[in-house]
């Protein structure tokens, strides 16, 4: 992609706090429009990175470009052309819901007509038509959220910067989150998101999985499963499944406990299906069920990860 | 039990100790206030500039000045020339105070007519004033009692009087403020640290996530209060040994007694801490009540002020102020060498309001978590 | 610079202090209730003196020396003892400050002429008292003569003593000016400074840093509504000082609002400094607050003690603080009716250093994380 296509566009990105190195050596290329997911578990640097992006932090090192406005000396430019959200949902406790969404439209020059409009808007998208004067302390966490990214996208950026979104918010507000944000980046937004969710990562169009500071995987959510489960996965139903584990890693073979499931990857799925059969019941556990699936990108993280 | 308690005053003081700041401000602070009170409150006053008017220029007028200025008190800066340029002297805040000695000085003092001498004073610091004012009489007197010692006649000459100063025979206000402070160092801390750290986990929202564990009511009490009450004996350690050794102050009793009222005081001290914390929200209001209520807490102690001269409707409510009895028990020791048979009333005093305090407070600790 | 922007940070905080009415009642209310302590509690005046006397003599002439003590108002009788052990007793428990013993001749010497020797014994712990206590009695051995017989004394000298500017020597006068400084050092450094370091302990300052918003508005419009607090707190304390206490007000009132408002702008500046040193931790910021602001204020601005009396070493670093410009200034524009031809160096430091530490602060407030 070239430089005009491109939202973000950095390279060797890296943040030291003291000795630590929190981000690594980032490149990062999301085109106009996308929605690209940054995922990872906690402290692997989801949230430094973005905060580079963002102008927050500045860089130990790396070069780059957000909307077209240079990382390392352009901070205030890029502040004007994106939508910041943070992990706190970082709005005012003690205003109301009206007086945040006020307050951020002064903060981004949004007045007079389009401030009415915006308004409106935000009240609707949120939920918050009738609770316009509640102080926003006693709110739910799932209108909270949505506030946040109103508040965050009223001057309508092209760019939006997410930083875990959706931690500790219900399923069903989390669904209508990313319909929201699918309306959005159809409407030409760039969207930067990161999280810990697993099961997020197919609404993206590209994800990065990020590791330890470092992007360990990169691609659609398709390319990541096809390109890096090279085996396959496994999915097992027993009834003692502890001891199911002891015995299978015993054999030599990678399992791991998914909920109350087993996972196990096989290079070969009949040839697989026999051995876990066999091992398992010649150590008298009885097998409800093995099937063949699909690998989530849990699995592709947990995989990878054991490798890195 | 005990697990737990230890388990919070270890993780106070972790945080304490990391961050830098925060340990030079609890043990550096207290110094800087010592050094600070320690120099600055000095009611001692010396080198009054003065100015001299002398329209009889004689012996005796020459003698007058020379005494004042052999006291040690003032010192004479200028030789007015005229009324006016003595209002300008005082007006623009060269000197503090003018002498002025009449024409005829010398020859009244001879033939035993009175005769006046003006000691003019800037009022504006009226304590300042007041000490000049007293330096001159005494002074004067003293001149004057020799003076009529030397004539005979059927004259009556004013009276001696042998002063004997007792406990601080220098009449230096050093031992007297330096003992203050130490007494009312530990208040600020105390108060408002206990109370600050309480009402923060439940501003940033972690007083939720400690009500999930099986801590009691007065474990979290005794967890959050024993750390400020160990730095606060900390504290008032350091800047004891400072004022001994820096500025010299003696400690004529017993240490003993000092720990025990120590003890006792901090009782009430906790207490109110731990109350202010049980009906604030947020930080910055445990900020503002801890002061509303140190402020007045100090003024009105002794610290500075002696009781005796407020009114007497402020004299009660004094009673309510902890540092109030704390400090006649460290001054009483400090300078006096004051013991138990004397000091009790103001230990039993702490004793009583510090358990007072604690009570109510622990019930509305209680109800508040439960 | 939008000020639009400015307008919409100074409308969030003041709605945000509007929400939080402890907070503000407090802000408000502390001042005055400063003013009542300082106006109607707090006096340097001695005038309570709790003596005991030992009247060895018992004669009229004894007795009206201990009425002449009585009578001055100074000195309060609390008991005639008999015998030295009760003395100790009295001045070792705080009971009486000063002891009076008339040796058993006393009246006899002083009918035949002779120099009649009068024991006084002073507690000398607090020295300020003991020293005023000093030149009381000194004036009473000058006066005593006078009052004893019906023959026309001729008291040797005689000194008159004048008073200017604050001829009752009223404290109050000479506190109260100096107060309105140390009011607004007090509250509005201290609420300046918990505003930013409460932002990032909450988490929304790392949301504001992230729009457009300009270092300067962001300062400017959080300074605001916390300099209307203080502007009103300086008009209440000038108001209750001028009506209730009859602190005399005989300079430009304009002058002095005008140059309050300079003062106060470096004071709001200094919070927004003070809270970028504490790194977001609002005990922390608290914690410098007070050391920063209201120890200097208190203690080297000249509000209570005077400049002069320091050492020289302290004498220079008061240089440092505005509010010792201040102070000045205050007790010029009250006390001495200055106008600006006078005060018209302390104003320009108050200026500059006003200037610089809002430069300092802006320049200091980094709209980055770290």
């Amino acid at each position: 992609m070239n430089q005009i296509d491109s939202a973000v566009k950095v390279e060797g990105l890296t943040r030291r706090f003291d000795d630590f190195v929190a981000v690594n050596g980032i490149n990062l290329d999301i085109g106009k429009g996308e929605i690209f997911g940054f995922l990872g578990p906690n402290g692997a640097g989801k949230s430094t990175t973005i905060k580079m992006l963002c102008g927050l932090l500045l860089p130990s090192s790396g070069k780059g470009s957000v909307g077209g406005h240079d990382i390392m000396t352009g901070a205030e430019e890029i502040k004007k052309n994106i939508g910041y959200m943070s992990q706190k949902f970082s709005l005012y406790d003690d205003l109301t819901v009206k007086e945040n969404i006020r307050f951020f439209s002064g903060m981004y020059g949004v007045r007079g007509e389009k401030r009415k409009k915006r308004m409106e808007w935000t009240l609707e998208m949120a939920g918050l038509n009738d609770r316009r004067d509640v102080i926003v302390g006693e709110l739910p966490g799932g209108f909270k959220q949505r506030l946040a990214l109103g508040c965050a996208i009223l001057h309508e950026p092209p760019i939006l910067l997410l930083d875990e979104p959706t931690s500790g918010v219900d399923p069903l507000s989390r669904r209508n989150f990313w319909d929201l944000i699918n309306e959005m980046s159809g409407s030409g937004t760039t969207v930067f998101v990161t999280t810990h969710y697993m099961d997020e990562a197919d609404y993206c169009h590209r994800l990065a999985l990020i590791y330890r500071g470092r992007i360990i995987a990169e691609g659609t959510p398709m390319e990541l499963r096809e390109r890096y489960m090279k085996r396959h996965v496994m999915e097992i139903e027993v009834e003692s499944m502890v001891e199911a584990l002891d015995i299978l890693e015993r054999k030599g073979m990678d399992a791991a406990i998914f909920g109350s499931l087993l996972h196990a990857t096989v290079e070969d799925v009949a040839q697989g299906i026999a051995d876990i059969r066999k091992t398992l019941e010649s150590a008298d556990i009885k097998v409800n069920r093995i099937e063949h699936i699909v690998p989530s990108l849990e699995d592709v993280f947990v995989t990878l990860i054991e490798v890195a | 039990m005990r697990e737990r308690i230890t388990q919070m005053i270890v993780k106070e003081f972790l945080k304490t100790l990391r961050d830098r700041r925060r340990w030079m401000l609890l043990f550096g602070a207290p110094i800087l206030q010592l050094f600070l009170f320690g120099y600055v409150v000095t009611t001692d006053v010396n080198n009054i500039s003065t100015a001299l008017y002398d329209l009889d220029k004689s012996q005796e007028s020459r003698e007058l000045a020379r005494r004042l200025e052999a006291s040690g008190y003032f010192v004479v800066r200028y030789a007015a020339q005229s009324p006016g340029e003595i209002r300008d002297l005082i007006d623009r805040g060269e000197v503090l105070c003018a002498i002025q000695i009449n024409r005829d000085f010398a020859k009244d003092l001879k033939r035993r007519i009175p005769t006046e001498i003006q000691v003019i004073v800037d009022g504006t610091d009226s304590n300042t004033a007041m000490v000049a004012l007293s330096y001159a009489t005494k002074v004067i007197a003293k001149y004057a009692s020799e003076q009529g010692a030397n004539t005979v006649g059927a004259v009556l000459f004013p009276l001696d009087f042998r002063t004997r100063v007792w406990y601080n025979p220098d009449l230096k206000s050093r031992n007297y403020n330096v003992s203050g402070v130490i007494a009312s160092i530990i208040m600020i801390t105390c108060i408002m640290l206990t109370s600050m750290a309480i009402v923060r986990e439940r501003e940033v929202g972690t007083m939720e996530q400690l009500m999930v564990t099986p801590i009691r009511p007065v474990e979290l009490m005794l967890g959050k209060t024993i750390p400020f009450a160990i730095i606060g004996l900390l504290d008032m350690f350091i800047v004891t040994l400072a004022g001994v050794l820096w500025f010299g102050i003696t400690i004529k009793g017993s240490l003993l007694l000092v720990l025990m009222g120590t003890s006792v005081y901090l009782l009430s001290i906790l207490g109110i801490g731990l109350f202010t914390s049980t009906i604030l929200k947020t930080q910055q209001q445990s900020l503002l009540a801890t002061m509303f209520f140190n402020m007045p807490a100090m003024l009105l102690s002794g610290f500075m002020f002696p009781i005796e001269n407020m009114p007497v409707i402020f004299q009660y409510i004094t009673y309510l102020d902890p540092l109030r009895y704390f400090l006649v028990i460290i001054r009483g020791i400090f300078l006096k060498g004051n013991g138990f048979d004397i000091l009790w009333p103001q230990m039993a005093a702490l004793f009583v309001l510090g358990t007072v305090i604690i009570t109510i407070s622990s019930f509305r600790f209680r109800k508040r978590l439960g | 610079m939008k000020f639009l922007r400015i307008k919409a940070i100074a409308k969030k905080e003041l709605i945000q202090i509007w929400r939080d009415p402890l907070s503000l009642a407090i802000a408000l209310l502390m001042p005055v209730m400063q003013l009542f302590i300082y106006g109607y509690a707090i006096t340097f005046d001695v005038n309570n003196i709790t003596t005991i006397v030992y009247d060895q003599d018992r004669s009229s002439l004894s007795r009206e020396l201990v009425a002449q003590f009585r009578e001055s108002g100074y000195f309060t009788l609390v008991a005639d003892v008999d015998n030295y052990k009760d003395i100790d007793a009295y001045l070792d428990s705080n009971k009486a400050r000063v002891a009076i013993t008339i040796p058993y001749d006393f009246s006899k010497k002083v009918l035949t002429g002779r120099n009649a020797h009068v024991e006084v014994i002073i507690d000398g712990s607090d020295s300020n008292t003991a020293t005023i206590a000093e030149g009381y009695i000194a004036a009473i051995s000058l006066r005593y003569p006078q009052r004893v017989t019906t023959k026309t004394i001729t008291p040797v000298m005689d000194p008159r003593t004048r008073v200017w500017f604050n001829p009752e020597l009223k404290s109050r006068n000479f506190i109260i000016p100096g107060l309105i400084a140390v009011i607004m050092s007090v509250v509005v450094a201290l609420l300046t400074s918990l505003t930013v370091a409460r932002e990032w302990e909450r988490g929304t300052m790392e949301q504001l840093i992230s729009t457009p918003v300009k270092t300067s508005e962001l300062i400017i419009g959080k300074l605001t509504p916390y300099f209307a607090i203080g502007f009103m707190d300086m008009i209440l304390a000038v108001l209750v000082g001028v009506t209730l206490f009859g602190v005399p007000l005989r300079g430009n009132i304009v002058l002095l609002v005008a140059l309050s408002s300079v003062f106060l702008f470096g004071t709001v500046s200094f919070g927004v400094l003070i809270s970028i040193i504490a790194k977001g931790s609002q005990s922390v910021a608290s914690q410098i607050a007070i050391l920063s602001t209201m120890l200097p204020a208190f203690l080297l601005s000249g509000f209570m003690f005077a400049i002069s009396n320091m050492r020289k070493p302290l004498q220079v670093i008061t240089y440092i603080f505005p509010a010792r410009y201040f102070v000045t200034i205050l007790k010029g524009i009250f006390l001495k009716g200055s106008t600006l031809t006078l005060l018209w160096s302390n104003g320009l430091m108050l200026a500059i250093a006003s200037a610089l530490v809002f430069f300092l602060a802006i320049k200091n407030f980094h709209k980055r994380m770290y």
